[in-house]
């Protein structure tokens, strides 16, 4: 068996493998672009036409949502979390429950193609719709930066090129396609790409279980026991930054390197509670040595099964995460845009409940593969690198031309994530830019795009990075804060005002904002990690609250055709309340931009 | 918690019927506006009556749920970590569950909105655009 004894490095194979599977993708992408480009219309530039059935438009909603936090990162939480990280699949798709309960049916109605659109639509204050493209632009934002940092994690890992490497591709791949009308397809590209992410971590982690099912259990790590995991045979793991870990009972390791800032060559104890060691420190452990865990993992494998082993200190964190992830699906800018692709409310609740299906088959595959790492990787315990769980996991596995095809797989369905998610994030934050920030010409869509980059980019290479879940998990609180208030009352109440949307968007979602920012940038104050990194407990009720009363106190302001805007949310739609062309005038600047450019491509647009 | 305020008139759900005018809010227009009409009709309150009906028991139940998994966890782990087959506990059966219970709700909802809350919708919009009101 040609397993690794140590993080090596990886022979060139992996690197063409891997970049055989960027390429796949990439060509695969900008093909289906083109095609799409000749066969649809210019008015389905930026959300695809409304032919589409409900089942194509499930797997487009999946394939775009299931990003860079679905394919890698809750395998990684998993691994290193334990039972605790289900939240994570689970909250992603309660998430499509309550915007199926509350807001789908309604917010197709609408006719708004976006956040921005839904609340002029509905309040008609043009003030409030700059304030929600602020939040469309920042949600964006905090959502793109995982999606860069997985493309650099998954480069990285298999051909220890440096982190931006992966994030430039990824950025490439986008902007090309966007410039070049891949978007014309979008429908039928996402769609895809949901059964290309589902294939692409299926295949390995069957092929995987059977392995294990077949396997000499003495050979990998067992998690039967109530003690830490172990590693099955000698192993060299050298930390690419600073960790701290911790162990139960004392240990000595051998190392090289600067362990507590000496530099040592020889044995060092670990003792119990943690341990600091210097990156670039190269620790030897022997076959059967215990693994030390690194700050933030569970360290018995008894407690890793279990649900809160983390004490009820984490009961509050967990109850804020449910908030966050379950309200913040419904404000998520790239959601809404999907929903249009449905013809009516009938369409968007059926849409809604195969995504709770879809997500649901494909959310037990990160989940079983962080079993198997914890079976067969415990080296990523020490180094920290958990993001790359499922990337390294056929290489420790099975070795040989099996794990290096297998690795190819997971690497390519890796990237048809990042390229998917970052694709209808990247659009509508440059939508946001182009129609409300910047002059609305054809130059400033693309110029938006180049601007929606930016902020992403410098924070990917500035800052040292979250774990991939957790990162979007911001991006979902700030939502949460912010636009599921103003979804859920402009949909169910009356009484709602601009005043009031903006106080209460600018009170959760600005102190949403405030309070992930330590956590985005890295230099989270310990002792606040629950509070700061994880605020929607707090928030969405205050943005509830300031919304309610600000818009009670400012009753004058209440629109006066809220009636007629009400029953056309709630009445059924096939023919004749719900005009798109009405709202259209409202969301149509952007439309524009998007003929323009298509018509500078060659005029193939027809009307 | 504001989201239960009903859609019409806040917090004034006996007062809405045929003819009332909507208590709540501004709304100033002639009694002929079709659509303050079909907003303040007998078919527009039972559609709302019906979602809300649903809505609100059904959101209240799945979040119980959610909530309870977390309390179980949280303050009966030696339950949770009952083993039941292998590696599996009574924690993970739990959490699997949770998606099965999400998907169950959402599709009993659909059936629900196309069975009861549609036709109702129909009607409205077959008044409103026949000139009924």
């Amino acid at each position: 068996m040609g397993r690794e004894l140590s993080t090596g490095v990886p022979d060139r194979t992996d690197f063409y493998v891997t970049v055989a599977a960027m390429v796949m993708i990439a060509l695969w992408t900008t093909l289906a672009g083109l095609y799409g480009a000749r066969a649809r219309s210019t008015s389905d530039f930026l959300w695809a036409s409304r032919t589409v059935g409900p089942r194509w438009n499930a797997a487009a909603v999946s394939g775009e949502y299931l990003s860079a936090a679905s394919f890698l990162g809750i395998a990684g939480l998993v691994f290193k979390g334990g039972v605790d990280a289900l939240w994570y699949p689970v909250g992603f798709t309660a998430g499509y429950l309550a915007l199926l309960l509350f807001v789908a049916a309604p917010l197709r109605r609408s006719g708004a193609y976006t956040l921005p659109d839904f609340a002029e639509l509905r309040l008609g204050s043009a003030r409030l719709r700059k304030i929600c493209t602020a939040f469309v632009i920042i949600i964006g934002w905090l959502y793109l930066v995982p999606q860069l940092q997985g493309a650099g994690l998954t480069v990285h890992a298999v051909t220890e090129a440096p982190q931006w490497v992966g994030a430039a591709v990824v950025m490439v791949i986008v902007t090309f396609n966007i410039y070049t009308g891949w978007t014309h397809s979008i429908t039928l590209v996402q769609a895809f790409q949901y059964w290309i992410k589902l294939t692409a971590l299926a295949i390995p982690v069957f092929v995987l279980l059977i392995h294990y099912a077949g396997e000499d259990p003495g050979f990998r790590n067992s998690l039967s026991a109530s003690a830490p995991p172990s590693f099955s045979q000698a192993t060299d793991v050298t930390p690419d930054h600073d960790v701290v870990l911790h162990v139960t009972k004392p240990m000595r390791v051998m190392v090289v390197g600067t362990p507590d800032g000496r530099p040592t060559k020889g044995t060092m104890p670990l003792a119990p509670g943690e341990n600091r060691v210097a990156k670039g420190t190269t620790l030897h452990f022997d076959a059967g040595s215990r693994v030390p865990v690194i700050s933030g993992a569970v360290v018995d494998n008894d407690t890793w099964l279990c649900p809160l082993s983390q004490g009820q200190r984490s009961l509050l964190a967990t109850y804020s995460l449910i908030v966050a992830l379950l309200l913040g699906t419904m404000g998520l800018p790239q959601v809404l845009g999907r929903y249009y692709t449905d013809p009516d409310g009938r369409a968007a609740r059926r849409t809604t409940q195969l995504v709770l299906a879809l997500l649901g088959l494909f959310y037990l595959l990160p989940m079983a593969s962080g079993w198997l790492a914890r079976l067969y990787l415990p080296r990523l315990l020490v180094d920290g690198n958990t993001d790359a769980a499922l990337l390294l996991l056929p290489r420790a596995a099975l070795g040989g031309w099996p794990a290096l095809l297998l690795g190819g797989l997971i690497a390519a369905g890796a990237f048809a994530a990042f390229v998917s998610a970052a694709t209808a994030l990247v659009v509508c934050v440059a939508g946001g830019l182009s129609t409300d920030v910047l002059p609305s010409r054809l130059q400033d869509f693309r110029a938006a795009t180049l601007v929606a980059w930016s902020v992403p980019l410098a924070f990917v290479l500035a800052v040292s990075p979250l774990d991939l879940a957790q990162g979007v998990g911001l991006a979902f609180a700030v939502a949460a804060s912010s636009f599921c208030p103003l979804l859920v009352l402009g949909i169910w109440w009356r009484g709602l005002t601009d005043t009031g949307a903006a106080a209460g968007i600018l009170a959760g979602g600005g102190l949403a904002f405030a309070a992930v920012l330590p956590a985005a940038v890295g230099v989270l104050p310990p002792g606040w990690q629950a509070v700061l990194a994880q605020p929607a407990a707090f928030t969405v009720p205050l943005a509830f609250l300031t919304m309610v009363v600000v818009s009670r106190r400012t009753r004058d302001r209440v629109p006066t055709d809220v009636s007629r805007i009400l029953l056309r949310l709630h009445a059924p739609d096939r023919l004749g309340l719900s005009e798109d062309r009405e709202v259209g005038q409202l969301g149509t600047r952007i439309w524009r931009a998007a003929a323009a450019l298509s018509r500078i491509r060659g005029g193939r647009h027809r009307r | 918690m504001s989201t239960t305020e009903p859609v019409g008139g806040v917090g004034r759900r006996s007062v809405v019927g045929v003819g009332n005018r909507p208590v709540g809010g501004t709304d100033s227009r002639p009694l002929v506006d079709p659509w303050a009409a079909a907003h303040t009709s007998t078919e527009f309150a039972v559609l709302r009556n019906r979602l809300r009906g649903f809505v609100f028991p059904m959101t209240t139940f799945f979040l119980a749920w959610y909530f309870l998994y977390v309390l179980l966890a949280a303050f009966a782990p030696h339950f949770m970590a009952i083993r039941i087959v292998g590696n599996i506990n009574v924690g993970l059966v739990f959490g699997l569950l949770q998606f099965v219970t999400t998907f169950a709700i959402a599709t009993i909802y659909v059936r629900f909105a196309n069975r009861h809350l549609d036709p109702v919708g129909s009607r409205i919009r077959e008044q409103v655009e026949g000139g009924t009101w």
